[in-house]
């Protein structure tokens, strides 16, 4: 028997009970148009977290200190630091690949003006900071190698703080207190937004050396202490960089085998991939979440179709007595609901790009439908029809004709 | 000496009903020959239907031999009969049996579209035995717009569609009126002069006496088998 007589012989099938064919399609369809729709919103998760990464900065090599499998190393006092304002300057004075260099010291503090307080971040670094995180001030401006040098007491200051000290005044020129300590604010940063980890708008930037002599009293006899040292490298030349500083901070510390190493690098490339792979984790989660209801939409069909084989043994029967094979009555069944399941995906996939769409454009939430989702709803759609009809149509084809037939 | 199209020995048909065994069919041998037009006759509930159900090929017994056309059905598989009954056998029913979502032509052409025969061949074929039938003013109704008597008449259009050697008909009159029995009747007897076999089981001596042959039944046995008439037509 021809494959379109066999394909005639289902499509009849299905129109022979319209209602209960669009109500199985309709599982389907949700099922599908879920998949779809919650896919895209996964997908619009990990471009925006690759955004964001990427507005870090490029080309951008972390430093901090501790051991990578030894997790916390003790930072108290009467420990040396294992990472230092020397190690930060002595990158950026060998390392032929690093092109800046900003070291970092954070910690919070108090801060006042006039009646207003509030308490922040306050990060010392170097002058090639807005240059390498690429965040720039919007009025005034950053700290220069001058105010380094002479340790001045100035400060450019995130547009959070701003809000709270400054609310209706410009803050250029103005005074702030530090922990009781007097900064001139020299600039405003200009808005950036939170990243993974901190508010970068909540943040007070000064002159580490300032920092070092004034608020964050570390005893210079043992070296100053760093958090984070930043390094940027000369385009494409990442993996040189980062094996540069590794040698450099080995041969610094006197460590022998790496996994002595008091120190750990990260690249923009490895805080890349740990966003993706979190971001993928939430993806399929969400894929997970839109496959349970498609199981559901498959266990419709399979039920429709199990009511159907028993609506119809008489037909069957009537077939199978004019010289039906078993495979014309399984392949019967089955296309009807591979026809079945396959309009359903056709559909719900439909559905699924329209309500992305309007997730994109109401939610303000980036859904992207990639051909790659759109194929997988397709093939599932497929296999759920094959994999739900199959049990019912052999059901159907392995009927006895006489029992068959003598059903009412 | 003409061949023999159906030969049945010693079959046995035994449901498994509670504790005792229930023999439809009990030690059955006959043959059927070549052209022939045979009536079963016997009270309800003597294996009537069970015994043209298994030389329609839709029931198999549970021992004994059965020949049909030469080959062995035993040795046959499920796809192998119902090839036989697509080509061999036709097969007319008490109930009809008709598709209700087909019009009359579509009924008709379903064994060929079995039989994988192409669509104008098809159509051919189906209006041709409609018009055997009388019925092919009727083509486009549905089974629910025609009389029992036209509905018998496309069931037996469907039977004979696709030149069967054999027409089985089970009681193929006993839901007509008598007028249209005799109708019915009458295209029985035209097809056993085109030399395809009949067996039909019926309740009615008036149906029975136009056969040329009758076998009665009781509890799954043939009581008699006489020859009322010499075949009406021999065929090469
Ligand atoms: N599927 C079955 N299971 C159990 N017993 C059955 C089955 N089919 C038939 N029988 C029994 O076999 C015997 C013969 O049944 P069959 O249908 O052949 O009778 P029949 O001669 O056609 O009767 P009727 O004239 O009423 O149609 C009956 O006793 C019946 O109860
Ligand atoms: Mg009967």
């Amino acid at each position: 028997m021809g494959a379109r007589e066999l394909f005639k012989i289902a499509w009849q099938g299905i129109l022979s009970n319209k209602l209960r064919s669009s109500l199985t399609v309709l599982g389907i369809v949700i099922g599908i148009a879920s998949v779809i729709t919650l896919m895209g919103i996964g997908e619009g998760a990990k471009k925006e977290a690759e955004k964001q990464v990427q507005s870090l900065g490029v080309n951008l090599i972390y430093v901090r200190p501790g051991a990578a499998s030894n997790a916390s190393i003790s930072q108290g006092q009467g420990t040396a630091p294992t990472l230092t304002y020397e190690d930060a300057k002595a990158i950026k004075e060998t390392c032929p690949s690093v092109d800046e260099v900003a070291a970092q010291y954070n910690s919070a503090f108090q801060v006042q003006q006039g009646e207003y307080n509030t308490s922040t971040t306050v990060l010392g670094t170097d002058p090639a900071y807005p240059e390498v995180r690429n965040f720039h001030p919007a009025r005034g401006r950053f700290f220069n190698a001058d105010d380094m040098k002479e340790c001045r007491r100035v400060c450019t200051i995130g547009d959070t703080v701003r809000e709270d000290l400054f609310p209706d005044e410009s803050p250029v020129g103005k005074q702030i207190l530090i922990r009781g300590e007097l900064f001139q604010v020299i600039g405003v940063m200009e808005k950036k937004g939170a990243n993974q980890m901190t508010d970068m708008d909540d943040q007070i930037f000064i002159p580490i050396t300032t920092g070092y002599s004034t608020l964050f009293g570390l005893n210079t006899v043992t070296g100053q202490a760093v958090k984070m040292v930043l390094a940027r490298a000369k385009d494409g030349q990442d993996l040189q960089a980062q094996f540069q500083i590794t040698n450099l901070l080995r041969l610094r510390h006197g460590v022998k085998t790496p996994d002595q190493d008091d120190f750990q690098i990260r690249t923009q490339m490895d805080i890349m991939q740990t966003a993706q792979s979190i971001t993928g984790v939430f993806s399929l989660l969400l894929g997970a979440t839109a496959g349970i209801s498609l199981v559901v939409g498959g266990i419709g069909i399979m039920n429709i179709m199990l009511v159907s084989v028993t609506e119809r043994t008489r037909e069957i029967g009537i077939r199978k007595a004019i010289g039906a094979k078993f495979g014309d009555i399984l392949w019967q069944f089955v296309l009807e609901a591979i026809i079945l399941s396959l309009t359903g995906g056709l559909l719900g996939i439909t559905l699924g790009m329209i309500g992305s769409d309007w997730i994109g454009r109401f939610a303000k939430w980036t859904c992207i439908v990639t051909p790659f989702s759109i194929i997988l709803a397709f093939a599932v759609s497929l296999a759920i029809g094959l994999f739900f009809g199959i049990y019912p149509a052999r059901k159907a084809a392995l009927l006895d004709p006489i029992v068959a037939l003598r059903t009412e | 000496m003409v061949e023999n199209v159906v030969e049945l020995s010693a079959i046995n048909r035994v449901y498994e009903m509670g504790e005792e065994p229930l023999y439809a069919l009990k030690d059955l041998t006959l043959s059927i020959e070549n052209g022939d037009y045979v009536a079963i006759m016997g009270q309800s509930g003597s294996g009537k239907s069970t015994l043209m159900n298994l030389i329609g090929c839709l029931d198999r017994p549970t021992s004994g031999r059965y020949i049909l056309n030469h080959k062995d059905v035993f040795e046959l598989t499920d796809d192998e009969l119902a090839s036989i009954r697509n080509t061999t056998i036709g097969f007319v029913f008490q109930q009809f049996n008709l598709l209700s979502s087909m019009t009359a032509i579509e009924n008709v052409m379903l064994p060929l579209v079995y039989a994988g025969v192409e669509k104008e061949q098809r159509i051919m074929r189906a209006q041709f035995a409609l018009q055997q039938v009388g019925l092919d003013q009727r083509r486009y109704h549905r089974p629910t717009q025609l009389s029992g008597g036209q509905q018998q008449r496309v069931s037996i259009a469907r039977a004979i569609v696709n030149k069967p050697r054999i027409l089985l008909a089970d009681e193929p009159t006993g839901a007509l009126d008598s007028h249209t029995a005799t109708e019915i009747m009458a295209l029985f007897d035209e097809l056993v002069e085109q030399g395809i076999t009949v067996i039909l089981v019926t309740h009615d001596g008036e149906v029975a006496n136009r056969a040329s042959r009758i076998v009665r039944m009781r509890d799954g046995q043939i009581t008699s088998d006489s020859r009322i008439r010499s075949q009406k037509n021999t065929p090469a």
